[in-house]
């Protein structure tokens, strides 16, 4: 169960009162990413597949269990540039152009934004925003908002990266593109990352092992692990093997 | 409801340590010599004086009853015409503008000139409501579900059948939204239109006549029962609007005056369009004297205005005495708003630092939207003096509680995750404040800049004419008394034609700067 430097939850539990309603947002999540490899979360709305995500950055504090991001605590793992985010929605700051957003981590961390001029350069062409640098967000369409949100996700040469639905807004044609570019960088950076997702096969096409979530209260009910060869090409998309293992996690998400 | 009932338990408790302090501090006279009685004092005083309540009771409740009515009737068929015709609601822009942000007190002689009995009263009653439902008639009517339309549409409905069955159902809560604040501003200026109208009934013409006595409790007495009626007013409709559609939001409504989408006619047309936007109200000032039948003599025309100040003999008097009174009022009119901005921004900033310290102040920051604050200058005249400071006070006052709640909500809307993405980078509260909050909150601070022109003048001008014997105000005052009625047109004019200026001043600039920024104007 020891992940020193790749993402590890053991025992966290959260519950959230609002409006005098006691919920229970996780219960026991147990979770280990290890050092370089591709973690799924799936499971139905409200399963507390995103509170993982916020918990694993430090947004928010579990009540109970361990949490341990790139060997120490989340907050500290993020001081120290050593995690990348992209949210659901794009989260852009609206009055920063494309190459400014993408400078935000950069700035927060307080490292100088000079000597990265190229690898900036270089996510913006990566997710293909190239001549779109001094744009501004409300000029952009859904997809390439959220494109620019990936870019700044990857601008610390982050050693872990979570992704909270980052292609939720992205048609079916441009998200298997992303997928395979996500495949690409993960690859080439050698990070360890952790995707929440609606899409089951985006999760088995991306992943090393899908988790499986329920709501009421939010807990894992199964873990199971995708054993493809990689680098996975397009056509594992339409492979009978591949609809089965579809198949089975959808039967594990309806509480088959 | 377990935080819903503890909010309001600790609002309660808010309110009830107010009370407290509020007594011993009343009690023990710490407040200028006695100025501000304590409570118990203030409620005996009250159970004394009851006798004369009653009339100056009615009387306020008559004039706003009948000006909420008849603002309304203006405001929804106006709305409704403008929601159909981008044209007309183009035509119509100087006049909503001016609807909006003329001050009250400065038309108010103007309106006794020229209408008689409770007339005056109504009319200002009515103008408080008719911008205000006005524009949430607009607004409700324009933000129609697209696709619903589409449905009524694709089976041949027409325009009216879009109108009846989306557009009116849709805007309902909007415009219950609009009565809320209405109501209560129909109060307030019922009761300006009695400081400046004279009579003998209304809480107003009570609340002046009492000024000179020197009798503090009584005056809180008056001005306890102006807040309650005014907040009363509020609450009806409140729970009307709960009630029927749980419509439930703010207590503050946009200050911007809705504009029509961008033209794309032909140039001639845009030109005659905003040479009419221009005309149209000087136009309705005419129209209205003629209607009125007042004799030359009391009543100027826009003309009239123009031969008093540039060509009559007493021209030159009439410049140098009104440039003087712009000298005293300007000044202290910006310094007042600026610092009532300023308060307010950086309440609300920090406010999004601890959110605690907020939560308790926020009720107290509403309740005072439903507050006829200006009204309530005569109870600072006790406790300030007659001096400057009064003046500045009264505009900090009644510029600082609305900015406020206009900045608090608007960042309450800023995204959550805009705000996450630098602490997940182990940002400090400060660096997710500089890059994020600050920049978002622009919209809203232009928006509180817009709300708070009229209401800065509206200030200045009450404190001037009750009390400093300064600038426009006061000009306004005296030439009453002096019968000038050239100058009393004049300086109605000029505080209108000055409150539009700076209100059109600010939405230039805040389109440059937002569009620059690649922001969108915050309604």
């Amino acid at each position: 169960m020891s992940a020193p430097d790749g993402i590890s939850l053991s025992g966290v539990c959260k519950t959230f009162t609002g409006r005098g309603k006691v919920v229970e947002a996780l219960r026991d999540v147990t979770l280990s990413g290890p050092m370089g490899s591709f973690t799924a979360i799936i499971g139905p709305s409200g399963c507390g597949k995103s509170t993982v995500m916020r918990i694993a950055l430090g947004l928010e504090a579990a009540d109970a269990g361990e949490v341990q991001i790139a060997g120490t605590v989340p907050m500290q793992a993020a001081k120290a540039g050593k995690t990348g985010v992209a949210f659901q929605d794009a989260a852009l700051l609206p009055w920063r152009s494309v190459r400014r957003n993408i400078e935000v981590p950069l700035e927060v961390l307080g490292r100088s934004v000079a000597p990265e001029t190229a690898h900036i350069q270089h996510m913006i062409d990566l997710v293909g925003l190239k001549g779109y640098e001094n744009a501004l967000p409300g000029e952009l369409s859904g997809g390439m908002r959220q494109r620019v949100s990936i870019a700044r996700a990857l601008v610390t040469h982050p050693q872990i990266l979570f992704m909270d639905e980052p292609f939720g807004a992205l048609d079916q044609i441009l998200r298997r593109q992303m997928n395979l570019e996500l495949q690409r960088i993960w690859t080439e950076t050698g990070s360890t990352a952790l995707l929440v997702t609606h899409g089951i096969d985006e999760a088995v096409f991306l992943a090393d092992r899908v988790v499986v979530m329920h709501a009421n209260p939010g807990r894992i009910v199964d873990v199971i692990d995708i054993g493809f060869d990689r680098p996975r090409a397009p056509a594992l998309f339409s492979d009978p093997e591949f609809h089965k293992v579809c198949d089975h996690i959808a039967e594990v998400l309806h509480g088959g | 409801m377990a935080v819903e009932a503890s909010g309001r338990w600790r609002g309660m408790r808010t309110t009830a340590i107010l009370l407290v302090i509020w007594e011993i501090v009343g009690q023990l006279d710490l407040v200028a010599g006695g100025a501000l009685p304590g409570i118990s004092e203030i409620l005996i005083r009250l159970w004394v004086d009851w006798g004369d309540y009653p009339r100056h009771i009615w009387a306020t409740l008559y004039a706003s009853t009948i000006g909420f009515l008849i603002g309304n009737a203006l405001g929804i068929g106006a709305g409704v015409i403008f929601a159909l015709s981008p044209t007309a609601l183009r035509l119509f822009r100087g006049v909503n503008i001016a609807a909006f942000a003329l001050p009250p007190i400065a038309i108010a002689p103007i309106l006794v000139l020229t209408l008689s009995g409770m007339a005056p009263r109504i009319a200002l009653a009515a103008l408080g409501v008719y911008f205000v439902t006005m524009t949430a008639t607009v607004i409700g009517l324009s933000q129609a579900d697209s696709r619903a339309t589409d449905v009524i549409r694709a089976y041949g409905g027409t325009r009216w059948d879009i109108l009846r069955r989306v557009q009116f159902r849709g805007a309902l809560p909007s415009i219950l939204a609009g009565l809320r604040v209405a109501a209560p501003n129909a109060v307030l200026g019922a009761i300006l239109a009695e400081f400046g109208g004279g009579g003998r009934w209304g809480l107003g013409a009570y609340l002046l006549g009492s000024l000179g006595r020197g009798e503090p409790d009584r005056l809180w007495g008056i001005g306890l029962v102006a807040t309650l009626i005014a907040g009363l007013s509020y609450g009806v409709f409140a729970l009307l609007a709960s009630r029927t559609i749980g419509a439930t939001r703010a207590v503050t409504l946009n200050t911007a005056v809705p504009d029509a989408a961008p033209m794309t006619s032909a140039p001639i047309k845009r030109i005659a369009l905003t040479l009419g936007t221009i005309t149209l109200p000087f136009l309705v000032w005419w129209a209205f004297i003629k209607a009125t039948g007042v004799p030359d003599l009391i009543s100027k025309t826009p003309l009239g205005v123009v031969d008093y100040l540039f060509f009559a003999p007493t021209a030159e008097s009439a410049q140098t005495r009104l440039l003087a009174a712009l000298a005293e009022t300007l000044p202290i009119t910006f310094v007042g708003m600026a610092a009532g901005l300023g308060f307010a921004f950086l309440l609300a900033i920090s406010s999004r630092l601890s959110p605690r310290a907020i939560e308790a102040f926020m009720p107290v920051a509403l309740v005072t939207q439903t507050m006829p604050l200006v009204a309530l200058t005569p109870l600072l005249v006790l406790i300030l003096g007659r001096g400057t400071s009064l003046t500045l006070w009264v505009t900090i006052s009644v510029t600082f509680f609305p900015a406020f709640v206009t900045l608090a909500q608007g960042l309450a809307l800023v995204p959550r995750s805009a705000e996450d993405l630098p602490r997940a980078y182990g940002a400090g509260r400060w660096t997710e404040m500089r890059m994020v909050t600050i920049p978002a909150s622009l919209p809203y601070l232009f928006a509180a800049t817009r709300l708070t022109v009229p209401r800065a003048l509206l200030g200045v001008m009450i404190a001037e004419w009750l009390a400093t014997g300064k600038g426009l105000g006061n000009l306004l005052n005296q030439s009453r008394g002096f019968l000038d009625y050239g100058m009393i047109w004049t300086v109605a004019a000029v505080s209108v034609l000055l409150s539009v200026i700076f209100y059109q001043a600010v939405v230039i600039v805040e389109r440059r700067v937002l569009r620059r920024l690649g922001m969108a104007t915050a309604e």
